[in-house]
């Protein structure tokens, strides 16, 4: 996999570098602000490019911004979102920034180094790697707005199964995670969908895609 | 605060084309004084011939009047229409021509031999307007008024200066979030970095590797906290995008059902400003759903240089407007010159309703 970093704090750039050279992850080109991720991405074409929400020179959203422009210029980009903040509006507009694998984490998951790497993985693949807390509040906003019986009509355990998919994790990863076997969980995701009125489907990533979906229907 | 460097470094040049110093413009020429000097030459002139042809009847001072008269309207001329440059300068122009005035009344009642003093009159309406207009001009310089000046005054330079105290007050906490992000944020992150890739290489060593990963949790909880703490100074998203996102951010994710209506604003208000609307509809929302547990609807408006914000909820009302936290709202926003409102009807629900100052 070769990937590309955008922090402006070197202390955070070389510590993610080493990480993932540790996974053998080539990273091919660094950069600190979002001229320079527009400017990497272009010349090296790379699987995954991951980016500091905050960038010189306006310490506000320009790697957001940046990320956004990137993959408008070269459509299916996989970009890896870090932040020191949860931002809501900032899911939404990654959602919607087109096709290609998208993450939007807390920087402080890169402490969780398995969990990180999967993230890393699955968004270079074209997935979806979402916070913890990004998900509990799209479910919370769902909870109260309409459809919020049929989230009420889980129960806790699939509640919980939801939440994980809503992250992007694969059964697999979901079992692990919840310490149970796969075809539990696969039991699990079949009473969602129904619960839910959603379409099954055996790809994973329709199927986080059919989540988000419901999710963030108003 | 940052003093800038470029600035300090680079001596001032002196500018390259300085023109030589410019000759002062020469003095109009005052006609005035000649033009007394003449009228008194005639006039003494007169008199002498007055004097040689033996006295009498002293009939030269109808030749002092005649010359006076043009000295008089040469004088009104000369101040009268110039242009006032301030009150006392007004009130000074209307003196002396009353003056002019007055002097050939009583030249003229002199050269009349009249029985009655009658300029007594005329010079009594011309001394009171001129004292009308100084009272006028000088009233604030009486005891009373003058006291109320000042405090007008002091009133003015308190409500500058503690502005400007709110405004450096808002800049240096944003600093601090700024400082707390590149800072101590982005070390415990590394040193979360650093403990997890440690965890990885103890998989053969389960009570280290239970430490370290202690350790890390740790770390995680003290970035959480610096987070919030960021967070309470100045939400992200309000530095980021403006009032009317962050509103609308903080309607989805409060615990009961929001509307937010946010009219473009015209201009960013100044952040002290922004940040005072929006720990009031935080603030709001959240005893809405503490107390009320109903939808609600936040309404941001600018009307006439006023930021209008206005939380109503369709709770049960009769709320403590004096509770939850909205006395040290109520302070934020007076402290800007601001004014918040709560009404609380049994029955019919509650309006928090905060205007704040947003002109330029």
């Amino acid at each position: 996999m070769r990937a590309v970093i955008v922090e402006d704090l070197a202390l955070l750039r070389e510590g993610i570098v080493a990480l993932l050279r540790e996974h053998d992850v080539d990273v091919v080109a660094q950069a600190e602000d979002g001229e320079g991720l527009l400017r990497i991405v272009a010349g090296h074409k790379p699987d995954l490019a991951v980016v500091d929400v905050r960038l010189p020179p306006t310490f506000t959203d320009e790697g957001l911004r940046a990320a956004i422009e990137a993959r408008r210029r070269q459509p299916g980009l996989n970009v890896l979102i870090l932040s020191q903040y949860v931002e809501p509006v900032y899911t939404a507009e990654l959602l919607e920034s087109g096709e290609g694998g998208i993450g939007y984490l807390l920087k402080e998951r890169v402490g969780e180094v398995r969990a990180f790497m999967d993230a890393v993985e699955r968004v270079a693949a074209g997935g979806t790697a979402l916070d913890r807390e990004v998900v509990s509040e799209l479910v919370r906003g769902r909870d109260r707005g309409a459809g919020g019986d049929r989230l009420a009509a889980l129960t806790p355990r699939e509640r919980e199964v939801l939440e994980l998919m809503a992250e992007g994790r694969t059964n697999a990863a979901i079992a692990r995670h919840l310490v149970v076997t796969p075809g539990a969980v696969e039991k699990h995701v079949t009473n969602i969908f129904g619960k839910l009125d959603l379409f099954a489907t055996d790809d994973d990533h329709r199927r986080v895609l059919a989540v988000l979906t419901f999710l963030r229907a108003a | 605060m940052d003093a800038s460097p470029a600035q300090a470094d680079t001596p001032t040049e002196p500018t390259a084309a300085t023109p030589p110093e410019a000759p002062t413009p020469a003095e109009p020429f005052d006609a005035l004084p000649l033009h007394v000097a003449l009228s008194a030459l005639a006039g003494l002139a007169v008199t002498i011939v007055w004097g040689a042809s033996g006295g009498g009847f002293y009939w030269p001072m109808w030749v002092w009047l005649g010359v006076s008269i043009p000295i008089a309207v040469h004088v009104l001329i000369r101040f009268g229409l110039s242009r006032p440059t301030s009150a006392g300068h007004a009130l000074a122009i209307h003196a002396a021509s009353s003056g002019a005035l007055g002097v050939l009344l009583l030249l003229l009642w002199a050269m009349t031999d009249s029985p009655t003093f009658w300029p007594v009159w005329p010079l009594l309406a011309l001394g009171s307007s001129v004292a009308v207009h100084a009272l006028i001009t000088y009233a604030d310089r009486l005891p009373g008024r003058r006291r109320e000046a000042q405090l007008a005054e002091r009133v003015g330079e308190l409500t500058r200066t503690r502005r400007g105290a709110l405004d450096v007050q808002a800049a240096e906490l944003r600093r601090i979030e700024r400082d707390l992000h590149d800072g101590a944020q982005a070390r415990l992150v590394a040193l979360s970095l650093l403990l997890g890739r440690t965890e990885e290489r103890l998989a053969d060593r389960p009570e280290e590797a239970e430490l370290v990963r202690r350790a890390r949790g740790e770390a995680s909880a003290a970035i959480g906290e610096l987070r919030d703490l960021a967070r309470g100074i100045a939400p992200p998203v309000l530095a980021d995008r403006g009032l009317a996102a962050a509103v609308e951010a903080l309607g989805r994710r409060a615990a009961t059902p929001v509307t937010v209506h946010a009219s473009e604003l015209d201009h960013r208000p100044l952040p002290v400003v922004e940040t005072a609307a929006y720990f009031v509809v935080a603030e709001a929302l959240t005893n809405v759903a503490k107390h009320a547990g109903a939808p609600a609807h936040v309404h941001l408006v600018e009307e006439d240089g006023r930021l209008v914000i206005e939380i109503v909820d369709e709770g049960p009302g009769g709320a403590d407007a004096n509770g939850g936290g909205l006395t040290g709202l109520r302070h934020r926003v007076e402290a800007l010159d601001g004014e918040l409102t709560v009404t609380s009807v049994a029955g019919q629900g509650t309006t928090v309703r905060a205007e704040l100052p947003c002109g330029p």
